[in-house]
């Protein structure tokens, strides 16, 4: 008789008692896991590490073909256009670098480059990332003068961006660091609108 | 009793015992309420029940449980935001042989713009006065030597220069030219006369090797390349690809920026 009597209410307790467990534990799962990831920096051997380090490298040849243009190309519209991704590739740079700081880590890394990307082995030659250009094609537009310099830059930056994109598309795909994601998306959007206007000036200059 | 809980042994009797006393219901045996013992089918007081003495064991575990994860979360954010930032510095003095001028010849990492051959106490030079304009470093692999005027200009800006003496075999020389072509910051050149086979430079900070295989390399690049920097954010595109020993003079400078803008 006691245990007839009895049941229902145990049985209600029980049932409450697991709901409000279920509902901390639910809690504290989302809760938890939020924090760790706003807080929890980006490992030495992370995507977003990686991304920092070698799209730094990638952007300071994009530095060194855009001043070449903004110097001395003939055309006033990629002397702006060499400028304008100068100055805006220097400053990604430098953020770059400020997340490594940031999240306590070297600038530097001893794993090779790209690394931190699926195929990356395939994707780097030597030091060279995807889409940048080789030493000996970086003497020949230091060493052109007058619309060769223009030819030539407008052909190497549109396969350097090229490139560019192949690496943010791998860093989407491997982080969800909010910083990198943020930057690596504006410069996917930027760069292909950079394509666009590229493509257009060769037309315009009569290269293609 | 197949009901499994947690504390359910401890928590279940307590609950079974009072709610299901026959003699619990209100105003039978007890109608002056709770505040006389009720007595016995022989007449002895019953004990009272301890309802709420014993431990809930469920509630406490469950708290604590509650609460170890709280100082977990609380403990690894806390570690995260304190976590010490890289040590490049304390990283390259542990490598064994590497020489500090830094702590040693603070004086004589002097940053003044000067024209003409300039006279280093270090050889190769690790910092001093220097050319209006840097050797180019984006990882250029000079087959000739370089003035040093325009290499200690690299090194300020975060450059690892990685120097080898003329007589270097060519297979340790490629070597040391596939850890350098197309690294920004980094920068390779011959040098006539040096006292070992292979010495890296980079802003205060030298170390001399005897071969490319030597593992030290890789660390002093890791440690130093742009960490070293005076200038933080300064580049090592532009700048001098000239060989040779003499540094640029001013007319050379000059003219060298006018025909940038022509």
């Amino acid at each position: 008789m006691t245990e007839e009597t009895t049941s229902p209410s145990r049985w209600r307790q029980v049932g409450i008692a697991g709901l409000v467990a279920l509902l901390l534990g639910v809690a504290i799962g989302f809760v938890g896991t939020h924090l760790v990831q706003r807080s929890g920096l980006p490992a030495d051997d992370s995507a977003a590490a990686g991304f920092a380090r070698d799209m730094s490298s990638h952007h300071a040849q994009a530095v060194a073909m855009g001043m070449i243009a903004a110097d001395r190309a003939a055309s006033p519209a990629v002397r702006s256009l060499g400028g304008d991704i100068a100055m805006t590739q220097q400053a990604q740079i430098g953020m770059m670098r400020q997340w490594l700081r940031d999240w306590k880590l070297n600038v530097n890394s001893p794993a090779k480059p790209m690394a931190w990307m699926p195929d990356g082995d395939s994707a780097v030659q030597g030091n060279l990332m995807p889409g940048m250009a080789t030493p000996e094609e970086m003497t020949a537009l230091e060493k052109a003068t007058g619309p060769e310099v223009d030819r030539l830059f407008l052909q190497m930056m549109i396969k350097h961006h090229l490139g560019g994109i192949h690496m943010v598309d791998a860093v989407l795909s491997e982080t969800d660091q909010g910083d990198v994601t943020w930057l690596a998306g504006t410069m996917k959007s930027g760069q292909q609108g950079e394509i666009a206007a590229m493509q257009s000036l060769q037309k315009t200059l009569g290269f293609s | 009793m197949s009901i499994s809980t947690q504390g359910g042994e401890q928590h279940r009797p307590n609950v079974v015992k009072v709610g299901g006393k026959p003699g619990a219901k209100p105003g039978e045996k007890t109608p002056a309420g709770a505040k006389t013992p009720p007595k016995g089918p022989k007449g002895k007081p019953i004990t009272p029940i301890k309802v709420n003495q014993g431990r809930n064991w469920g509630p406490i575990a469950m708290f604590t449980a509650v609460g170890v994860l709280a100082a977990g979360i609380i403990g690894y954010g806390a570690w995260q935001a304190f976590k010490p930032p890289f040590d490049w510095e304390g990283a390259a003095k542990a490598i064994p042989g590497i020489v500090d001028y830094r702590e040693t010849n603070a004086a004589d990492l002097t940053r003044t713009h000067a024209y003409g051959t300039q006279t280093y106490k270090q050889s190769p030079p690790v910092g001093g006065n220097h050319n209006e304009v840097w050797q180019q470093c984006m990882g250029n692999v000079y087959d000739a030597p370089i003035p040093n005027e325009h290499a200690v200009h690299a090194l300020e800006h975060g450059a690892v220069w990685v120097a080898y003496r003329s007589d270097l075999p060519a297979d340790q020389v490629a070597k040391l030219a596939a850890k350098v072509t197309g690294k920004e910051y980094m920068l390779m050149s011959p040098i006539e006369k040096l006292d070992k086979p292979i010495s890296l430079q980079a802003w205060g900070f030298q170390l001399k090797l005897d071969s490319a295989d030597d593992k030290r390399i890789d660390d002093f690049i890791t440690d130093l390349r742009i960490n070293a920097t005076q200038e933080p954010g300064a580049v090592c595109s532009n700048g001098n690809t000239a060989t040779g020993v003499t540094p640029l003079t001013q007319e050379q400078v000059q003219q060298m920026m006018q025909g940038a803008n022509g």
